[in-house]
């Protein structure tokens, strides 16, 4: 388990060389300090697979799929609390990853529709942890919480290694299939006749989506996960003029929102993963309103 | 009369053969003992009321329906998708059901015809762009090319998709209700435009539709389908309504000619006067 530290030490030179240029009292220490370092990789890196993921998810109508993930991941970490283990985000990575893979079966056999299976999900893998938390921990202690609103602080060197393998094997896997995936995306039936796995496809996608959700936990909290898997996609809606473009406009959107959040929670002293969603939620409303007025149509003519 | 003579003529192996098909779904037989053969070069309409199997047979055709009696060979082998790709084109319905949620331009929508198993985890181009740019001629949609799909109108969005089915480079294109949820206008030319897919491209087609009217005016040969092939002749021969509802089973309610009795409606002399 390297990679975590790896990328510590390729990108560190770079946040210390652009520190000085960085405002405010507080968020210099991102650029800085070790702890709050990590921080900053972590967020950058879900933010980047999370805006991968959510144009696909828009699509596919799962714009919860990742709150319901979430929730269950949250089952799992309770699982591992009172099962004593040191990560339990590991846990949470089986229960997200066998509620996705079974979302997507009750879904693709068409026993339940997207949100039912969601919603079925959601509960009563949440709900099986929390029983057993009462029974066998103490209830939800401030550690669990951190869980629950996202603690970036308290990301370690094993944390950042989980983060950054899951973050990097999906990017690579989703620039891979994003082609296929799009297709089986849009029209199953004929990405079938054309030859293309889309079963595969759709579970490689629900393994990836599960995997991410979990990585995000830590960094947003699992209550707010889907502000940074669907609202920056939502909004590149309303900017981009093609698939491409929303693509790019959802980075654009995610990263500023993760950095504008850091900055304002840390000058503000606020929780990270509440202020970042707070400030997506405001770019969406502020673009929602200049779309109104077609303020974008000078210069998305070129995208 | 005249089609009859180039399939008797033909030389070339049908692109289709159907023989004995019989599809049983959750209990209920769907199809019966249907036989068809399609050659290249032929326009079809396949026409039936709903739930008479016009679906099951095109999925059936298409290899997702795998449980059926009978044989299906298409360019002489099974119905699989190994065997499609570059030869069966498949236009859904999906045209009024294309993601409205995000943007997709119809370059990028047609371009998701020329993936296939082979190429989708390649970067290469492999001259797909030209491709798509060729079908996208075809259909007549270059002025919109790079618009967002979900700004066309029906009939646009129609032609985008049916400019996916062309650029996989099929020569074989099934359609479902293309015509569904399209105006007039729209609808003509789309029908011109498969006329001439039919006749200048060399593609054989078989359209699926319930606008009777529409199809006469443009297929070859018709299928009357209801459980069973009903009617399976030239288009000039299609049996008139008496003789459909004849051909359906379907009996004659009234012994002689159908009457109004206005006096035993209370306002329909009204409406008389």
């Amino acid at each position: 388990m390297v990679l975590g530290k790896e990328l510590m030490y390729i990108l560190t030179p770079l946040l210390e060389a652009i520190a000085p240029f960085i405002p405010g009292e507080v968020f210099p220490y991102f650029f800085t300090m070790e702890m709050f370092q990590r921080a900053l990789i972590s967020a950058v890196l879900v933010t980047i697979v999370a805006g991968l993921l959510g144009t696909f998810l828009l699509i596919r109508n799962l714009a919860l799929i990742g709150d319901g993930l979430a929730h269950v991941s949250f089952g799992g970490v309770a699982i591992g609390v009172v099962l004593g283990a040191t990560s339990p985000l590991y846990y949470a990575l089986v229960f997200s990853v066998f509620a996705s893979i079974m979302i997507y079966e009750l879904q693709s056999r068409e026993i339940l529709t997207g949100d039912a299976s969601i919603a079925i999900f959601l509960t009563g893998m949440l709900a099986f942890g929390l029983v057993a938390l009462r029974i066998g921990g103490g209830g939800i202690t401030t550690d669990i919480e951190g869980y629950l609103f996202g603690n970036l602080l308290l990301i370690d060197e094993s944390d950042l290694d989980m983060i950054a393998y899951i973050c990097l094997f999906s990017i690579l896997i989703l620039f891979k299939i994003s082609s296929g995936l799009l297709a089986t995306t849009v029209d199953p039936l004929s990405a079938a006749v054309q030859g293309i796995p889309v079963r595969e496809i759709g579970l490689l996608f629900s393994v990836i989506t599960a995997a991410v959700v979990v990585s995000m936990v830590q960094v947003v909290g699992a209550l707010l996960v889907t502000s940074l898997l669907v609202t920056p996609a939502a909004t590149a809606q309303l900017v981009g003029r093609s698939f491409r473009s929303c693509m790019i406009w959802t980075q654009i959107f995610g990263l500023s929102s993760v950095m504008l959040g850091l900055y304002f929670s840390s000058e503000l002293e606020t929780g990270s993963g509440s202020m970042i969603a707070l400030v997506a939620a405001t770019i969406f409303s502020v673009v929602a309103i200049l779309h109104n007025f077609k303020f974008f149509s000078i210069f998305t003519k070129s995208m | 009369m005249q089609q009859n003579s180039i399939v008797d003529d033909c030389c070339d192996p049908p692109i289709l053969e159907v023989n004995n098909l019989t599809v049983i779904r959750s209990g209920k037989v769907v199809l019966k003992d249907i036989d068809l053969v399609v050659h290249k070069g032929e326009f079809i309409g396949l026409v039936g009321p709903n739930g008479s199997g016009k679906s099951t047979l095109l999925l059936s055709l298409l290899g997702v329906l795998k449980s059926h009696k009978g044989s299906i060979s298409i360019y002489g082998n099974q119905p699989s998708p190994k065997n499609f790709f570059g030869r069966v084109g498949w236009v859904s319905q999906a045209a009024s059901y294309l993601p409205r949620q995000v943007k997709l331009t119809v370059r990028e929508l047609v371009k998701l015809g020329t993936i296939n198993a082979k190429n989708m985890f390649s970067w290469s181009d492999y001259g797909r762009s030209e491709k798509v740019i060729k079908a996208i001629e075809m259909v007549g949609l270059e002025d919109v090319i790079d618009a967002d799909i979900s700004k066309l109108s029906g009939g646009q969005r129609q032609r985008a998709v049916i400019a996916r089915a062309l650029a996989t480079e099929a020569d074989f294109i099934l359609l479902d209700e293309p015509l569904v949820g399209m105006d007039r206008n729209a609808r003509n030319s789309l029908l011109k435009l498969l006329d001439k897919l039919c006749h200048d491209s060399g593609k054989t087609i078989l359209m699926v539709s319930h606008d009777l009217t529409a199809i006469r005016q443009t297929a070859h040969r018709m299928i009357f389908l209801e459980e069973k092939i009903r009617f399976d002749g030239p288009t000039n021969l299609f049996p008139d309504l008496e003789t459909l509802a004849d051909l359906r089973g379907i009996t004659p309610v009234h012994d002689g000619p159908i009457h109004f009795h206005s006096n035993e409606v209370p306002w329909a002399s009204e409406v008389i006067e």
